[in-house]
């Protein structure tokens, strides 16, 4: 029966693999063989002169003792000359009989021992023995929480799944696996729960998946940057995310999720704009601070965005504005500075971007000091020496820390990026110079979507239901419904269970 | 021959009350409070209430039209009247959305010039200001829908500072209540009328609406809406300013700005007329989505091409413009025409498509 069905596989594998077949056909094993001999890492010989079994395999990837143990013994042992008998004495399971050279060179690649008759030009044994290097189960770094669990993702993609499967124990669960790169072989993982996810969406990412051409998925990002809506948009259009139990949560929210080989980040979408300034700690504290801890991020990202080109703009254009009694603070920190307002700024910004940048890739040690140099130092020095305005470098630097509290990193680049376009508007038209670009921002992303669906929701398209989980999250009992963005087949996520307020008295 | 659009281009029923109510307070309130005080005195609040109901029954009979003709006004018209005298009536439609575009836009940028910018010239303006519009109403009709909606909401918050001038209020100024004579009153009305313009653009969006005959309450309620807003608007201006004194004001709302008195800020008419800026874009988008959707339904022309001719006109018409009195001229030139259009055209055409209709059946 198991013979049956290894062959039913392989004649599915067959049927897909044709293309490659009529692209380089008539591969021989020998010619494999002779191929694969030019790398020194490959191990190729006879067992003994008189055992007809030529093994094969490359060292660096396969656990030898797999070999030692459970294969050499029963060769040695095993008096019958055909692969078949030989198959049936190993006692391992997922061994297979191939024929196909195509097949047998890629499982060769992957950690498989192939084990070959004499006489026989085609057919192989292909026992699996791979020793995959990874590391241990660590520390969220990126998405660190307080309170949760802490667990983050790692290379391995088996390891991923495990951690996500390990907490939806659910045969609804469902991984589908495609390759992708012309050279790497990536293994992408799509992950959704079915019935809770909409088809549509499920076809749209593995439509987009195999339309794929490129030659090397190195990490999740590739797949971001490739599948994503909107190729112009600075926006990121999936979150990446490191940590299993968001997945968790997301993917039974009726999102899916894409792991990609190798990479430590998990993708899921669709999502929306303010999805972006969720943190997942806010699920795990009491919903009126998280509510107001989202609320304080939302404000961060317009002061960090707005804050320095406001302050351009007034200071260059509109002095009006500025009421009497913040005249003498802001005169006296800036009459002797010999730099316009905009050079003032942008010098900081600058310096500000140079800094992180400078911290993001020295070590973790080192970059300590970068910051306590650049914190303390050249910011003290700089309003010393008389080149910066100390209400400047108080404005820069709360606005830099402030794009730091968005929890996704690759918004929080957006968002250091985007304030450059409005300091230069500012510049050029004062306060209306800053509404210009905070139109055009606006229109990009009216129009942007993620797996096409729209962008800006719960706000515009306005889905009263969604807000109860967007700018504030309200607490677990009223968020019955999954959301109207993933376009759910199930909207009723349980059924809440009506509180008994029968009037009780105060000491019944 | 004139196809429905797709179901994914189409915005539900209730963003009518937005586009309605972005349609409705654009240039006109930052000002109107001169012009109908000129015409009724202190009395004119009565005229926006009169104006307003009035506005409520075109509604009704746009509704009519609209609901029996099941598209836009070109497909209706070319029903009622044939491919050429339809062709014509619906092309001056085209236009005047167009030229409703242009006046607000350069109105705008007037305002711009005498506040905040006197010494920039003002075609860098017009030529930002289009190249945002562009931008908005190439994403379709969702997006203008979603910039009447935000450019709703960020203009809310300027209700706000109606608050201040409160403070200095004289609620005399009010009495005695009607002071004026009917005559008077129905010229304030026909004045005010002018702000409500722009409620047409229904014609031309009607079957973007899913379930279009659904939207019609909330087209009222987008009208209610404009009509509170602007009594609100004139209850602060008459409390604040006595009769002669505002008979000099142009613009009062933009001078009430001026009384605002926040910790931090201290002439708040600046972040005023900025975030301004997302009451009017919504106008001009709006505007011009509907002259390219028309021109494209009438002509084998791409509305994306249609559109960047409109931008092209705009733009050069705009900065033709260079004086107070041309603009005025213009002004009332379109408000002339948007008049005679809802109050004699559109009552014309129930009637008309009703007789061919009973004609066709027959």
């Amino acid at each position: 029966m198991g013979f049956f069905k290894s062959k039913l596989k392989r004649f599915n594998r067959d049927n897909k693999q044709k293309k490659n077949e009529n692209s380089e056909h008539e591969l021989r094993i020998d010619e494999l063989l002779h191929r694969c001999k030019e790398s020194t890492d490959f191990v190729s010989y006879r067992y003994s002169e008189s055992s007809p079994f030529y093994i094969h395999y490359y060292q660096t990837i396969v656990e030898i003792n797999i070999l030692h143990q459970y294969v050499l013994p029963y060769i040695n042992e095993n008096k019958s000359n055909t692969l078949f008998d030989l198959q049936q004495a190993i006692p391992i399971d997922n061994t297979e009989i191939i024929d196909n050279v195509h097949e047998i060179r890629d499982k060769l690649l992957t950690g498989c021992i192939v084990i070959e008759v004499k006489g026989s030009l085609q057919e192989a044994l292909v026992i699996s023995a791979v020793s995959l290097e990874k590391r241990p189960v660590s520390m969220p770094e990126v998405e660190y929480s307080v309170v949760g669990p802490k667990e983050a993702f790692v290379e391995s993609i088996d390891a991923n799944i495990n951690l996500v499967r390990k907490r939806l124990p659910i045969p609804d669960l469902i991984v589908e696996e495609v390759k992708i790169g012309s050279l790497t072989k990536t293994r992408v993982a799509v992950l959704y729960i079915k019935g809770v996810t909409d088809e549509e969406n499920v076809n749209t990412i593995l439509q987009r998946l195999n339309d794929i051409q490129f030659d090397q998925i190195v990490d999740s990002s590739f797949i971001n940057q490739i599948i994503s809506d909107n190729h112009k948009s600075p926006f990121p259009q999936l979150i990446d995310t490191e940590r299993p139990d968001r997945v968790a949560s997301v993917l039974s929210e009726g999102k899916i999720t894409i792991l990609v080989d190798g990479s430590p980040h998990a993708l899921t979408g669709p999502t929306t704009l303010v999805e972006f300034f969720s943190a997942f700690e806010d699920y795990y504290l009491s919903w009126h601070i998280a509510s107001i801890f989202r609320l304080v991020r939302l404000f961060a990202v317009f002061f960090s965005v707005l804050s320095t080109s406001l302050y351009v703009a007034v200071l260059t254009y509109h002095y009006e504005m500025i009421p009497e009694n913040l005249l003498n603070p802001l005169i006296a920190s800036r009459s002797g500075i010999p730099f316009p307002p905009i050079l003032e700024a942008i010098i900081l910004e600058l310096t500000i971007e140079l800094l992180r940048e400078a911290g993001a890739r020295l070590p973790t040690k080192i970059g300590q000091t970068i910051g306590i140099v650049g914190g303390i130092v050249i910011g003290t020095a700089a309003v010393q020496a008389g080149l910066t305005s100390n209400v400047l470098l108080i404005i820069v630097a709360l606005a830099a820390l402030a794009s730091f509290t968005t929890p996704v990193y690759q918004m929080g680049n957006t968002i250091r990026l985007i304030r450059f376009p409005f300091l230069i508007t500012a510049q050029l038209w004062g306060l209306l110079g800053v509404t210009f670009c905070f139109s055009y921002i606006l229109s990009h992303l009216l129009k942007m979507s993620s797996l096409g669906r729209p962008y800006l929701a719960p706000v515009y398209p306005l889905r009263l239901a969604d807000l109860r989980d967007s700018l504030f999250r309200l607490p677990f009992f009223m968020q019955t419904k999954r959301p109207l963005q993933v376009r759910s087949p199930v909207r009723t996520r349980f059924q809440p269970k009506k509180h008994e307020k029968s009037k009780i008295d105060i000491e019944d | 021959m004139f196809p429905l659009p797709k179901e994914d281009k189409m915005v539900s029923p209730y963003f009518v009350f937005y586009l309605i109510h972005a349609m409705q307070i654009g240039v006109g309130i930052l000002g109107f409070e001169r012009v109908i005080v000129q015409s009724a005195g202190y009395s004119s609040w009565i005229a926006i209430l009169t104006s307003g109901a009035s506005i409520i029954g075109l509604i009704w009979v746009s509704y009519r039209i609209l609901n029996k003709g099941n598209n836009d006004i070109v497909a209706i018209h070319a029903d009622i009247m044939g491919k050429w005298i339809g062709g014509f009536f619906s092309f001056l439609f085209s236009l005047y959305f167009f030229a409703f575009a242009l006046v607000v836009l350069r109105s705008y940028v007037e305002v711009l010039q005498v506040w905040v910018f006197p010494e920039v010239s003002e075609w860098i303006f017009v030529l930002i200001i289009i190249f945002l519009s562009y931008s908005y109403v190439t994403g379709g009709f969702r997006v203008v829908t979603g910039v009447s909606y935000l450019g709703i909401l960020y203009g809310l918050p300027l209700l706000l500072v109606k608050f201040y001038p409160l403070q200095y209020a004289d609620y005399g100024n009010l009495l005695p209540i009607l002071n004026a004579s009917p005559a008077q009153l129905f010229k304030a009305s026909k004045e005010m009328t002018l702000n409500f313009l722009g409620f047409e653009t229904l014609f031309m969006f009607y079957p973007f609406i899913k379930d279009g005959p659904k939207s019609e309450k909330w087209a009222y309620f987008g009208v209610l809406f404009s009509i509170f807003i602007y009594l609100l608007t004139a209850f602060v201006t008459f409390v604040y300013f006595n009769q002669e004194q505002l008979k000099g004001t142009i613009w009062a709302t933009l001078t009430l700005w001026k009384i605002v008195d926040l910790i931090i800020v201290e002439r708040f008419e600046y972040i005023g007329i900025s975030v301004w800026f997302f009451t009017i874009l919504p106008n001009i988008c709006i505007g011009l989505w509907c002259a390219s959707r028309g021109l494209n339904r009438l002509f084998p022309v791409t509305q994306r091409n249609a559109l960047r001719i409109f931008c092209l006109l705009l733009f050069f018409i705009s900065i033709l413009l260079t004086d107070r009195q041309q603009i005025d001229v213009l002004q009332k030139a379109v408000s002339q025409m948007g008049l005679y259009t809802i109050y004699f055209y559109l009552p014309c055409l129930l009637v008309l498509q009703y007789i061919i209709m009973k004609v066709k059946k027959g």
